[in-house]
């Protein structure tokens, strides 16, 4: 009952001067403004790379020579241009491997399976050299990259065991280095090896990785010979089902370590990573960079709070002969401190609605500039909510406690 | 004879730095239920400070209070308030009224503190007896002084107390307001209200019942109105 009629007696007090009401809460605005712009904006970044990660494939599976956090890829001996990428020289993944893990009687949650070659290699173009990522792949690649042919054909396990000097390019690629001109059956020179083109991709997603239309692709035993670099750079594995990866991820293990003859698993030269192992890295780096941002937006709400803070204890001065005659018609001290609670309360959370709308405005602007679609959350404004009563209820404890502490007397004869 | 109020060796004491200020010296003071007191006393004579002790605004340093026949000198803050809300109506020299608050606004005020029924017919009609019936929705700034010590009049009735309290309730208005404020105050008391008063004019003394006269600290004289 009490606490109603209190509430109305703040409401009255707060539009009674409304300009500065507005002006004390521009603060709060500002702070819960930000901080719902960036936490949305944040969680539409990672939605948006969540995204790109699952284009990648959920079923996929990436065999990484090394291991990733380990010492071997941070040995300090080698030159950059020997690390160039995941390291030419040194990688311990065999056609061996690729082909134990081909083998469907031990493992029949493989679908697919291909390792990959990487190499780059320069050409002319019409308007000059041009360098462009060259891959040693064998069929399979295709299939887990969902990559098909618009021109021509995509080489065969025929090709792989012929060591077939053929090329498969990018529709982007093929236009630079031919232009109009039909690409099939010009030979391009790889390192001294002339590679016949035979197919085209129809144009394919980007992976945020890879841009398969501007890659050639060429069968990996060719790629061994003329790179002469018989290790694979990466095996590429497709899972049958989505729910087999994390156990395919212990055989494939298993198989790696029998081949290379390790038994300590700490010492594995190399490391397979799911894209859900991706995502999860992803995620925390995002949820991190999140949590930093909407901290610093966190600081300006620290100083609207204060800002209230400051324009109450005015307040209370400037009404002392009001709380003065409140006590002498029988207003108790915690009726004196409930209002100005309440009243620092409703401001604040006054604020924090205002600036949830212009979070939103502050999320819609970037979309514009940045690209990514900001998502604010029922819980971002419950949240924002929340903070915003929070932050009148510490900063509007001190003015109520002054104003419910002073003494009825000395407050009715105050000038 | 009833006493709606009985003091018994009250005195306050201020400590200002390291002396001490005695306001007022072992008073003995009986209020009569529906009497009409008056209070008087040059500045600086205590009379203040009884008026602050006599509505629980202000805390005794030594001696009794009885508030209808119940001890209140150890009562605690909420306990206070109460009193203050439901016993007395306080009228002030100031008026004190809500600045930007309707006449109503400020007549409903102890409202909030107390509950009784039906208070918005209850202020209208009080607000109706002090004669400001067409002023019910007007800003309390917008008032004359006498009106707005009729509004404060009204807010000190809502409750409908024992005691209404009045700190030189006409030193701010001239003496035809003046003269207004001690008919209302007369017709209250004719309605069975306690009506004190304070003040320093010999005229409006003369209305009261009895006359108390204060100087520094202690009662020098008590007096009855010779009809």
């Amino acid at each position: 009952m009490r606490i109603w009629l209190l509430i109305g007696q703040s409401l009255k007090a707060i539009f009674a001067n409304k300009g500065r009401s507005l002006l004390t809460i521009l603060g709060i605005v500002i702070g819960i403004g930000s901080i719902i712009g960036l936490v949305s904006l944040g969680a539409g970044v990672r939605v948006s790379i969540s995204d790109r990660i699952l284009a990648l494939g959920a079923t996929n599976l990436t065999i990484l020579p090394g291991a990733v956090a380990g010492a071997q890829s941070l040995d300090p001996t080698r030159t950059p241009s020997q690390t160039r990428g995941f390291t030419l020289s040194t990688s311990t993944l065999t056609e061996k491997d690729m082909l134990s893990l081909a083998d469907r009687k031990q493992h029949p949650h493989i679908k697919y399976v291909s390792g990959e070659i990487t190499s780059s290699t320069v050409a002319e173009t019409k308007t000059g050299d041009k360098r462009f990522p060259v891959l040693g792949v064998s069929p399979d690649y295709f299939a887990i990259n969902s990559l098909t042919a618009r021109q021509g054909r995509l080489f065969t396990q025929n090709h792989i065991d012929q060591k077939s000097p053929v090329l498969v390019m990018g529709n982007e690629l093929a236009k630079e280095l031919y232009g109009n001109e039909n690409p099939i059956g010009n030979t391009l020179e790889i390192e001294g090896t002339g590679y016949r083109v035979i197919g085209i991709f129809n144009p394919a997603d980007e992976t945020g990785l890879a841009n398969p239309n501007n890659q050639a692709y060429i069968p990996y035993t060719a790629a061994a010979e003329t790179f002469k670099s018989p290790n694979f750079n990466f095996i590429y594995v497709q899972a049958t089902d989505e729910d087999v990866v994390p156990a395919l991820k212990r055989e494939i293990r298993k198989t790696l370590m029998k081949n290379h003859k390790i038994t300590n698993s700490s010492l594995a030269d190399f490391t397979v990573i799911s894209s859900g192992d991706v995502l999860s890295a992803v995620d925390s780096i995002t949820n991190m960079l999140t949590s930093l941002l909407a901290g610093i937006a966190a600081i300006s709400l620290l100083v609207g709070g204060i800002g209230i803070m400051n324009i109450m204890l005015v307040s209370v001065s400037e009404r002392t002969r009001e709380i003065g005659l409140r006590k002498a018609v029988g207003a108790r001290t915690v009726d004196i401190l409930n209002q100005f609670l309440i009243e620092a309360v409703l401001l604040t959370l006054t604020g924090g609605i205002l600036g949830i709308g212009f979070g939103i405005l502050i999320g819609e602007i970037s979309e514009v500039y940045l690209g990514f679609t900001p998502i604010v959350t029922s819980s971002t404004i419950v949240l924002a909510v929340g903070v915003s009563s929070l932050v009148g209820l510490i900063f509007g404890v001190y003015p109520a406690m002054k104003a419910s502490r002073l003494d009825p007397i000395n407050a009715l004869r105050y000038e | 004879m009833e006493y709606i109020i009985e003091m018994k060796g009250i005195s306050k004491i201020y400590k200002t730095g390291d002396e001490d200020t005695v306001a007022l010296k072992d008073v003995d003071l009986e209020v009569r239920r529906g009497e009409f007191l008056a209070i008087m006393g040059p500045s600086g004579s205590g009379k203040s400070t009884l008026m602050h002790i006599l509505g629980l605004l202000d805390r005794l340093t030594t001696g009794r209070y009885f508030l209808e026949g119940r001890d209140v000198s150890k009562l605690r803050d909420g306990g206070l308030a109460g009193l203050r809300n439901r016993r007395f109506g306080f009228v002030f020299q100031q008026f004190n009224l809500l600045p930007r608050t309707s006449v109503l606004g400020n007549v409903l005020l102890p409202t909030i503190y107390g509950r009784i029924k039906n208070p918005r017919s209850r202020a209208i009609k009080l607000i109706e007896e002090v004669g400001l019936g067409n002023h019910i929705n007007h800003k309390s700034n917008q008032l004359s002084g006498g009106q707005m010590q009729r509004v404060a009049i009204a807010r000190a009735l809502i409750m409908d107390p024992a005691i209404i309290l009045a700190d030189e309730p006409t030193g701010n208005l001239d003496s035809k307001r003046s003269l207004e404020i001690l008919d209302i105050f007369r017709r209250i008391n004719a309605g069975g209200s306690t009506i004190i008063l304070i003040t320093h004019e010999e005229q409006i003394a003369r209305h009261a019942d009895r006359t108390i006269r204060l100087l520094d600290g202690e009662i020098v004289s008590i007096a009855e109105r010779v009809a």
